[in-house]
């Protein structure tokens, strides 16, 4: 998969191309916006990532001529100014998802996932790893067929490991992605909240795979087993 | 009115000298027809306003050869000897002019020819008027001189009438007259002084009400201009010229804070801005080589950077969110949003921390706000992680929603140790946090409560610190309830 790293920062560009490489995608990468736009234009792209502060143009209007010059690639925006007005205008305009810096490489890489499967007609509202089904909709968790009572917590928390299963998260980051902004870092809630999971899928009368779905990562965190 | 009630004295005291003079004129002319003198006395006595003849002195005196003048009627007064005369005021320039008029008058009045008008002219003064000031001396008109003396232990004033057969005096007790002067002016007083009063305040009243109306507006107009709304001006037509140039002064005022503002709130937000691009560097390259890391202890060690990171981004987060909120530019991205749910997940997390505080929530069912979701979890985090860190162990968290007429009311409570009122006082200040706080080495960084605050204003609501016990804690929010469609 080709990816279209628009981003004038070096440094964060070279983890950006590490990071997405890692992961398996192909990532180009200019530093302006006018070779941005034209590389756009060339059309060879499944994801655009777009930075939104750029010198030549900005990331805004580089979205907006690719949209008015018919140009459908997906893009991802970029943006350091968590300003809202930026993220409405940017969605306005086109974009198909933002990330606000600072960001994982790892969020990053299940954003351009997630996008490309939307836009292969994947069934979005089912994800299955291994045993657990996930509905994204009815926010229904099973395990072989099985239902699991979970809490809006519990499923956020399942649902952001399974997306990226095989992918440690570390604490914070499932703190910051689950319970949202300014929840108090020192608190043990993480994994108070992965025991409860645990305990429920354990629970189940039949479970095939008795070891847990969660892996603990020693002193790092948590990962959802791949299947 | 100083000024006003010294002319109506000076008025008064001329008016009496005149009339004194003319009764001398009446007795000087009149004798010579063998009036008698009571009758004239009692005539006097009512034209002077007089009420007893103890106020008046009458006297006749007849001249005698040379400069001397024989007493031939009327009481006798030695006061009088030392009198200094005076030519009377209001008479014209030397007393005479108007005399003549007087005598013309008096003629006319009493059909008679006037003594002095039986006479010849003589068109040389007699010779005991030489080197005699021009007013004291007799001529053919008569004139009229004024004295002031005391007799009978009482102020008189009199008049003295001089013509070429003798000259006659009239007297009168001052205080007698005035008395008469002070009941008129009292009596015109009492009617006068409400009616200037009253005129005065409904003058005052309207004066003060048109003067007050520019001021209103400019009270009203500052009054809108609150720290969100510096970007405000008065405008200054139509106003006096006065005005303008205090209106000029104000906006003038409001410009330079302004502009200080702007600067101020685009520091925080540029400062923020430029601390993302590093922060950005830092927790990718931090997780990149967390990555590749297949050490435990160095993974441990990129943990806990990567959860540093974390911190700054989120006073950086914050920071900015404040920034915008103090230049009215916190944005919402609103949604009806529910709250019943929001808070049940809160408290659901507060018993999921396995704190030792016990928590106790009441939550009304179905509380809608239109609102910015991400943020409103923001500020409820931000409440109960401060339940949770300052308050005491084995202590209590209360959280109670309900709806109220005029908007959702969010109670969060807990006990804590004694917050002093100096510390309450300063529970929304950004970067503060009390001494419990330092001295229990709890984290974070003081801006998490003026935030939820800003989040709540930029909601149409308000978040305050409830007055209650100094060991606890009473946190509410208010956010206006949406229509229920």
């Amino acid at each position: 998969m080709k990816i279209l790293l628009v981003e004038d920062e070096q440094k964060i560009a070279d983890f950006v191309c590490a990071g997405l490489e890692a992961r398996g995608l192909q990532v180009t990468h200019c530093d302006d916006g006018n070779t941005g736009l034209a590389k756009g234009l060339e059309g060879n792209f499944d994801v655009i990532v777009l930075d939104l502060m750029l010198p030549g143009q900005d990331g805004l209007s580089v979205l907006k001529a690719l949209r008015s010059a018919g140009a459908a690639t997906p893009v991802i925006l970029l943006t350091a100014r968590n300003a809202l007005s930026d993220r409405i205008e940017g969605l306005n305009l086109g974009a198909d998802d933002y990330l606000a810096k600072p960001f994982y490489v790892e969020e990053l890489a299940a954003r351009i996932h997630a996008l490309l499967r939307r836009l292969a007609g994947d069934r979005q509202n089912i994800l299955q790893v291994g045993q657990l089904k996930l509905d994204r909709i009815s926010r229904q968790a099973s395990c072989s067929g099985q239902t699991i009572e979970l809490t809006t917590r519990e499923f956020s928390l399942l649902e952001y490991l399974m997306r990226s299963a095989g992918q440690t998260f570390t604490r914070s980051q499932i703190l910051e992605h689950v319970w949202g902004y300014d929840f108090d870092p020192s608190t043990n809630v993480v994994d108070v909240c992965i025991k409860r999971i645990r305990g429920k899928v354990a629970a189940l009368q039949e479970p095939r795979d008795t070891a847990t779905p969660i892996e603990s990562v020693r002193g790092t965190g948590y990962r959802f087993k791949q299947s | 009115m100083l000024v006003g009630w010294t002319r109506v004295l000076a008025f008064e005291a001329e008016r009496l000298e005149q009339r004194l003079c003319m009764e001398a004129k009446r007795i000087a002319t009149q004798p010579m027809r063998g009036e008698d003198m009571v009758r004239l006395a009692a005539d006097i006595l009512i034209k002077l306003n007089l009420t007893s003849p103890d106020q008046l002195l009458m006297q006749f005196e007849v001249r005698t050869e040379g400069q001397n003048f024989m007493l031939v009627k009327g009481q006798p007064e030695s006061a009088l000897d030392g009198a200094v005369w005076r030519t009377a005021t209001g008479l014209g320039s030397a007393g005479e002019l108007s005399h003549q008029s007087w005598q013309s008058t008096l003629r006319a009045e009493e059909g008679m020819p006037s003594l002095l008008g039986n006479k010849p002219q003589q068109p040389n003064e007699p010779p005991y008027d030489k080197g005699r000031p021009r007013w004291d001396r007799p001529n053919q008109m008569g004139a009229c001189s004024i004295a002031s003396f005391k007799a009978k232990d009482k102020a008189w004033r009199a008049a003295r009438f001089t013509v070429d057969a003798g000259r006659s005096i009239v007297a009168a007790d001052l205080v007698a007259t005035r008395a008469d002067v002070h009941s008129a002016l009292k009596q015109a007083l009492e009617m006068v002084i409400p009616l200037a009063l009253a005129l005065t305040a409904l003058g005052a009243w309207l004066l003060s009400a048109l003067t007050m109306r520019p001021v209103n507006r400019l009270r009203n107009a500052m009054q809108v201009v609150t720290q969100k709304a510096l970007d405000q001006r008065m405008p200054s037509d139509g106003e006096d010229r006065e005005f303008k140039v205090l209106i000029g002064a104000y906006n003038t005022m409001l410009s330079r804070l302004e502009a200080s503002f702007q600067q101020a709130s685009r520091f925080s937000a540029d400062a923020a801005h430029e601390l993302k691009t590093p922060l950005t560097i830092l927790q990718g390259r931090i997780e990149q080589a967390l990555a590749k890391s297949e050490q435990p202890a160095l993974q441990n060690e990129l943990i806990d950077l990567l959860d540093e990171v974390g911190r700054l981004s989120s006073i950086t987060r914050k920071l900015l969110l404040l920034s915008q909120a103090d230049s009215g530019l916190l944005l919402l991205q609103r949604k009806p949003v529910d709250l019943s749910t929001m808070l049940d997940e809160i408290t659901a997390d507060a018993h999921m921390l396995e704190t030792s505080q016990d928590v106790q929530s009441h939550i009304a069912p179905q509380l809608v706000v239109q609102g910015d979701a991400v943020l409103l979890v923001q500020l409820f985090n931000n409440l109960l992680s401060n339940a949770v860190r300052y308050g005491s162990p084995r202590g209590w968290i209360n959280l109670t929603a309900l709806s109220m007429p005029s908007g959702v009311e969010v109670v969060f409570s807990n006990n804590t140790s004694e917050i002093s009122k100096q510390d309450r006082a300063r529970f929304f200040e950004r970067f503060y946090r009390c001494d419990a706080a330092h001295n229990r080495r709890i984290d974070g960084n003081g801006l998490g409560l003026s935030l939820a605050r800003e989040i709540a204003r930029a909601h149409g609501g308000d978040l305050a610190l409830v007055d209650s016990a100094s060991d606890v804690v009473v946190l509410k929010l208010t956010l206006p309830l949406s229509k229920i469609k």
